[in-house]
């Protein structure tokens, strides 16, 4: 799901258990697994989202695969969400305790696996 | 000393002894590295360089010769010739060399592990500061300092790029060589390297010293200073001249070597102006100028000697600056290492002013276009969901507007006829796609756009033009109504981003209450189009297919799509919005439900003639950065009568001013001419043509272009042919096929 809606309603909304919240911008929500949500902005633009391709990586995954084509310090901050170009690719990493998400537009999906290899 | 192997030079073995370099095993064969000149063996001159193992430009002194190793002389004269000059076809990829690059971040780089370097690491060290040493013997040679600061440096493993807060430049200094007659000569050695050769027991003959002599090494040490070096090809006397200026004293030798003095080895401290860097050590002594020279090469890399100098200097080339660019001193492969002291002093020489050092640019060392390019990506080239349908297809893919798009599927006037006369699908998922929501939506469009929007119904769109405050033309596209408060507004593939930054930096700017959504990469687009296309949706779930303009949320072949109808082709046309993962099922299908219609994709080539036999523009193609609407013919998309709105004012005030420019159709029989040719009117250029198509419809060339001359004339001349100048569009003029 993807919501784009004041910054304050986001700040307060309500989530479905299990929902793995990406802030892309203040106003800006890329919501996986969400099912239901509560949000106070009637006029918020909420719509179902199919244009993300991500992969789940393991710590060791991601220090061996990823964090090679990143030319930006890499926050030690978990869980946080990074983006930035990976091997020139605009990117976004969520990054939890021991494992991490790798995100982008599905447009450069192909791209970017090929350029990590 | 046993030999470990042997390397190739020149297609000749020469056996080398551990622990040498490829420089000292050649001049351990008797030879010299490359045609002549004195050898420092310290990587800071030219004269050993050489192609080694297929690398042109080596510095064979610092690098480690291993059996086999494959070393060519470069020509004595010119450059080595480049291997691609060999390679029949020149679009054929190169074979890949993928170079690792290394990222690091540290506090300080010290470059350099000398005394002074050395130094600077303990200090860092004591005071808890991240510390990376650089060093050459070590492998590591530091060839570039860019802002940020970035250190470059290349290893035995590829290449390091490295980002630290501060760098210490402790590079030493490196020892003059000679300029005089006969100091391009074989047998002439730096008071180090002679120590180096000696030291790894290479004979150097019958060896004299002048200047300060080496530490341990047989020779004969003379008096005076370098007068000239005289042989055939190798040294065989040195000439020097009495310490009292008395006479010249010739003494026959093999070998000269030379302690004329230092300079410091400063080059990549030059290359870092601005930055966070210290110098320290020998590289930041100001060290005495030799002489001004008077005879001889001055720099060996570029084979400049003092006449040339002298030449320039005499043209009026008087700064530094000016003389190495015109004499080109200092501009090869040492990049001033050896020739700039001389050059300095010839200046001072002649002005009584020391000039301050050029500046260097990186970088510093040789490096192959692997090496420069390591860790550098090509820009990102979108695809869209149907890339891998397209292909299969067999169409030409290239890149437009950030995409990689379907330029022909193989035959584009198959593919124009199967607009013109059945249906076809377009892939136009790289369109521009915003959602606007918010109370104040109606008046932020208003204010963003020249056309009227308040009276958009829901459930219609209209076309629209994105004017800047200059009210210039910077992109196009369809307001579409979905609700009240909320739109869909569409832009052109290329001008996309662009556009979703103008329409929020002006959010913003106004303060008004609207949310944006970008869905350009979210939503994917199939236009289908041609007369059959209403029939074709009416199979696939569409019973009542939207009117021109209106659109529809409907499910087409079970996907939920957003139906617009409109028309850039000049047939009847519905643009198939719908989730990206869902559009490989939905072009299939469509395909499929099309085939006894003789459905048929087509490619970016045939859809620019359609558009451009309706007359429609492309934005970046048919308008340049000055197109108003008046300029375009295109008044009637622009509302005055509104309050305001970007750009009303400057068409306010340009209304009033004389122009003479226009975009017009043309049109003349036979081919069509190159996009880009001039207009003629009376033997003089009045214009250019900016998009041309040869009309299979129509039978001749249909053009827009560009005239600048009022009154509009009726006829030009094109590529040498008569062409009548008239409004498009040329095909439909009524719009009755778009509308149908």
């Amino acid at each position: 799901m993807r919501v784009v809606a004041s910054p304050e309603a986001l700040d307060t909304a309500l989530w479905s258990k299990g929902t793995v919240v990406l802030r892309l911008a203040p106003d800006d929500v890329f919501a996986i697994g969400a099912s239901d949500m509560e949000l106070a902005d009637e006029h918020a633009i909420i719509v179902d989202e199919a244009g993300f391709v991500g992969m789940w990586l393991h710590d060791d995954e991601l220090s061996q695969r990823v964090v090679p084509h990143i030319e930006w310090p890499l926050t030690l901050t978990r869980p946080a969400l990074v983006q930035g170009l990976i091997a020139g690719v605009p990117s976004k990493l969520w990054l939890e305790d021991d494992r991490a998400l790798l995100l982008c537009a599905a447009a450069y999906g192909r791209e970017l696996a090929d350029r990590l290899g | 000393m046993t030999s470990p192997g042997r390397i190739v030079v020149d297609g000749r073995p020469i056996a080398f002894v551990a622990g040498d370099s490829v420089a000292v095993a050649v001049i351990r064969a008797g030879e010299h590295p490359g045609h002549g000149g004195t050898i420092c063996l310290a990587g800071d001159c030219g004269n050993c360089v050489a192609e080694v193992d297929g690398v042109a430009y080596v510095r064979t002194c610092q690098t480690p010769a291993r059996p086999g190793l494959v070393v060519h002389r470069h020509p004595a004269v010119g450059a080595p010739p480049l291997r691609a000059s060999g390679q029949v076809d020149v679009t054929s990829p190169p074979p890949a060399r993928r170079i690792p690059v290394e990222r690091l971040e540290a506090d300080l780089v010290v470059i350099g592990a000398g005394d002074s370097g050395t130094a600077a690491v303990a200090g860092a060290q004591q005071a808890g500061r991240s510390v990376t040493l650089l060093d050459a013997h070590d492998g590591i040679e530091v060839v570039a300092i860019y802002a940020g600061p970035t250190v470059i440096a290349r290893t035995a493993a590829g290449m390091s790029h490295i980002h630290p807060r501060e760098i210490v430049v402790a590079t030493g200094a490196a020892e003059l060589h000679p300029v005089c007659r006969g100091n391009s000569l074989v047998g002439l050695y730096t008071a180090r390297a002679a120590e180096q050769l000696h030291a790894r027991g290479v004979d150097l003959g019958v060896s004299v010293a002048i200047g300060s002599p080496p530490r341990g090494v047989p020779c004969t040490a003379l008096p005076g200073s370098l007068r000239r070096i005289e042989g055939e090809g190798r040294v065989a006397r040195v000439v020097t001249l009495d310490e009292d200026g008395g006479g010249e004293r010739t003494t026959p030798c093999d070998t000269v070597i030379l302690g004329l003095g230092r300079a410091a080895r400063n080059v990549l401290a030059r290359m870092a102006e601005g930055l966070p860097v210290s110098v320290v050590g020998s590289a930041a002594e100001e060290f005495p100028l030799p002489a001004a020279p008077t005879a001889g090469i001055v720099c060996p890399c570029s084979g400049i000697d003092v006449d040339d100098l002298a030449g320039v200097w005499e043209r009026g080339f008087r700064e530094l600056e000016l003389v190495k660019r015109a004499s080109l001193a200092g501009t090869g492969t040492c990049q001033g290492s050896v020739c700039l002291p001389h050059v300095r002093a010839f200046i001072a020489g002649r002005s009584a002013e020391i000039p301050d050092p050029f500046t260097a640019r990186p970088a510093s060392r040789q490096i192959t276009l692997a090496e420069a390019a390591a860790g550098v990506h090509f820009d990102v080239f979108r695809r869209t969901a149907l890339h891998d349908e397209h292909v299969a297809l067999g169409a030409r893919m290239d890149r437009f507007g950030g995409w990689w798009r379907p330029w022909h599927y193989g035959d584009h006037i198959a593919e124009y006829w199967a607009v013109r006369e059945g249906v076809s699908l377009g892939d136009v998922s790289t369109l521009g796609k915003l959602i606007v929501s918010g109370p104040d939506a109606v008046e932020f469009l208003e204010r963003l756009y020249p056309t009227s929007v308040a009276d958009i119904r829901i459930g219609r769109s209209r076309y629209a033009l994105l004017l800047n405050e200059g009210g210039h033309l910077i992109d196009d596209g369809m307001i579409v109504r979905e609700g009240e408060t909320r739109f869909v507004l569409t832009f052109t593939s290329a001008g996309a981003g662009h556009a979703e930054i103008w329409v929020r930096d002006w959010a913003e700017t106004w303060k008004l209450r609207v949310h944006v959504m970008d869905r350009t990469m979210s939503l994917a687009a199939i236009n289908v189009t041609g007369p059959l296309a209403g029939a074709l949706l009416e199979r696939v779930g569409l019973p009542s297919a939207p009117r021109f303009l209106e659109h529809v949320h409907a499910d087409v072949c079970g996907v939920p799509c957003h139906v617009m109808r409109l028309s850039f082709t000049g047939e009847m046309s519905f643009e198939l919005h719908h989730p990206v993962d869902r559009s490989v099922e939905l072009w299939r299908a469509l395909m499929a439900h099309g085939r006894d219609l003789g459905i048929a994709p087509h490619g970016l080539q045939a859809l620019q003639g359609l558009r451009l036999e309706k007359g429609h523009v492309i934005i970046g193609m048919d308008t340049e950065l000055d197109s108003t609407p008046r300029r375009l013919g295109m008044e009637w998309a622009v509302k005055m009568d509104k309050p305001d709105f970007v750009g009303r004012s400057a068409l306010a005030r340009t209304a009033l001013l004389a122009d003479n420019r226009r975009l017009v159709g043309l049109m003349m029989s036979g081919s069509a001419p190159t996009e880009g040719s001039p207009i003629w009117l009376d033997e003089e250029i009045v214009g250019h043509v900016s998009s041309s198509f040869a009309s299979p419809l129509l039978g001749g060339a249909v053009m827009l272009g560009w005239l600048k001359r009022m009154p509009v004339p009726e006829l030009v001349e094109v590529d040498g042919r008569s062409a009548s100048v008239t409004q498009p569009p040329f095909y439909d003029p009524d719009g009755s096929r778009a509308r149908a």
